[in-house]
């Protein structure tokens, strides 16, 4: 069989249904008896929880039940790699936005209303904001030992007798922003049990399998008896990796055994989801007359927040990308996940190759200036290309479209390379 | 009020939203909820021919008005503005999708000959996070000669 795809315009088939509205986003599920669940999340960005009016809340009309750390049958915490976000917290909190009480009422304004009269007695710590502050000595522990999550060396040819080589040298520092993946369609979750008792959870997620196996240890039950359903997805852009509500509206129904819903507000939404690392990035570029690069040395620092999430992965992405696409014979680079009270960082759109290029490219463009050549020659005469061999001495074979795209470039440009 | 032709009469809370109105009461769930303070337009609705925000309108205010919402566009059959958001592939995660087609029905209601700047102008209020704009617009011109030529 022979199927055309690449250069054809195919319509896509779930279309029909969005231009209608007639698309199924997990809000627009409607269950018989279903009740709503919300949680009251921490205020301040590190300190203890001494109590909570739990007590009272439970007496509030319309709540049914209010569940704290000790109800949760499993596992505590969840996290893609490591298992640190808590599902409700124990008694550290970390952000601005940790989970302390899960109520469930009969209604939206009933649960509102409860969320509204939680007070929670904290002992405040002073946190820990930026990078340098994370990684000063006496600085507060978030992390297990330290409060670096990962680090990682890329190392190549001889730095120094790299930088010896060079005829001029650019030395900068970049900083990107923290950044949400701000997807139109809030995080939200059905929970309810099937015909067949299966807990079944309808939600938009990147990854079913992973919220089946989090549910699971959540509840302590086997994975066979838990059900992720995805519906439509309004957008996720690496922010429905990490578990959201799905936790939540299960353990709701595997205690009350009603159907539960949790939607999340935008401001819910933009305080709780992961978000893309902030990083500062120091880079030392050396360049020859001629105009090949001869050394780089770089120092990236990732602001991750108070959880893992996939920050080792961002962070080792941000660093075998520091090159950039050239060729670069003598290169030193490191790059720290670093832990602070901020908002957890993961996954969005690149995953830690988006940061690096204002860095590189930023440097290129000085040094070209230094060199009085055109930027787009000089990246050309640095361009990977077939049997170019990258920092991390991955010997590239094919797929190197680059000098061809500069070529495009000029060409469109009039320009001689 | 009357959404997409029928009447509803009904008591409610003064402060109900009209989004809520539409998707609790009337359960059409194609209104869509993105921000709820005016900033998206995932629950544009149009309201005796202007395209609104309902989740900034109070939906005792709307009494007696009409309100068409994305499950009045295709009554029957898909309206010239779908098929060109269909054919030029104008949807990704389809959630601002509803609110983007009632801006522009608003507008080539009112401006069939809406030149680029105005359709621009008319979608501003509708954010599109998968940030698909261009197709849009082209969408949006495509309807326009569909809607010319029936």
């Amino acid at each position: 069989m022979h199927v055309k795809a690449v250069g054809e315009g195919f319509i896509r088939p779930d279309i029909y249904e969005k231009v209608q509205g007639k698309a199924k986003y997990p809000d627009d599920i409607e269950m018989e008896g279903m009740l709503y669940a919300g949680v009251k999340r921490s205020t301040i960005p590190y300190g203890r929880v001494l109590k909570t009016n739990i007590d009272e809340i439970r007496q509030m009309e319309g709540v049914i039940c209010v569940i704290d750390y000790t109800m949760i049958p499993g596992a505590k915490c969840h996290g893609v790699i490591l298992k640190d976000i808590p599902i409700l917290v124990q008694d550290i909190v970390k952000r601005v936005g940790d989970c302390i009480l899960l109520i469930v009422a009969k209604d939206k304004v009933s649960l509102k209303k409860a969320l509204d009269q939680v007070e929670v007695e904290y002992d405040v710590y002073q946190g820990v904001f930026t990078i340098e502050d994370a990684l000063k000595e006496g600085a507060p522990i978030l992390g297990d030992k330290s409060n670096i999550l990962y680090d990682i060396k890329v190392k190549t040819g001889d730095i120094e007798a790299g930088f010896k080589e060079a005829d001029y040298i650019a030395e900068n520092c970049y900083h990107t922003q923290m950044t949400d993946h701000a997807f139109l369609q809030t995080e939200t979750a059905v929970a309810h049990y099937d015909d067949e008792g299966v807990l079944t959870v309808h939600v938009a997620t990147q990854y079913p399998h992973y919220d089946r196996e989090e549910v699971a240890r959540c509840l302590n039950i086997q994975e066979d008896e838990v059900k992720i359903i995805n519906e439509t997805i309004g957008g996720a852009f690496g922010g429905r990796e990490d578990i959201n509500p799905q936790c939540h509206a299960a353990l709701a129904t595997f205690i009350t055994k009603k159907p539960v819903k949790v939607v999340y507000s935008r401001e819910e939404s933009t305080i709780s989801r992961s978000k893309r690392h902030p990083m500062e990035m120091f880079y030392k570029t050396g360049v020859k007359k001629d105009g090949k690069l001869c050394a780089l040395k770089v120092r990236i620092y990732g602001d991750t927040g108070a959880y893992a999430s996939w920050g080792m992965n961002v962070l080792r992405k941000a660093a075998i990308h520091a090159t950039g696409p050239y060729v670069i014979p003598n290169v030193d680079i490191e790059a720290k996940a670093v832990y602070t009270n901020n908002p957890y960082c993961g996954a969005m759109r690149g995953f830690g190759a988006a940061q690096v290029p204002l860095a590189y490219e930023s440097q290129m463009d000085i040094l070209a200036e230094k060199l009085t050549m055109h930027p787009l020659k000089f990246r050309y005469m640095n361009a990977f290309d077939v049997g170019s061999q990258t920092a991390t001495g991955q010997k590239l074979k094919s797929s190197i479209g680059i000098k061809k795209c500069i070529e495009k470039i000029a060409d469109v440009n009039q320009m001689e390379l | 009020m009357i959404i997409n032709g029928k009447s509803y009469t009904k008591k409610i809370d003064p402060l109900l939203r009209l989004i809520d109105f539409i998707r609790d009461e009337a359960k059409l769930k194609g209104t869509k909820e993105g921000c709820g303070e005016g900033e998206c337009g995932a629950c544009t609705v149009i309201i005796d021919g202007r395209a609104v925000n309902s989740c900034l309108v109070l939906a005792a205010s709307v009494n007696g008005k009409e309100i068409t919402t994305i499950e009045g566009v295709s009554q029957g059959k898909l309206h010239p503005i779908q098929e060109a958001f269909i054919e030029v592939g104008a949807v990704q995660c389809g959630y601002c999708t509803p609110g983007m087609i009632l801006s522009t029905k608003a507008l080539l209601d009112k401006n069939i000959d809406a030149t680029e700047e105005e359709i621009k102008e008319s979608i501003s209020g509708n954010l599109c996070r998968c940030t698909g704009y261009q197709i849009m617009i082209e969408g949006i011109k495509k309807a326009q000669d569909k809607l010319k030529k029936r």
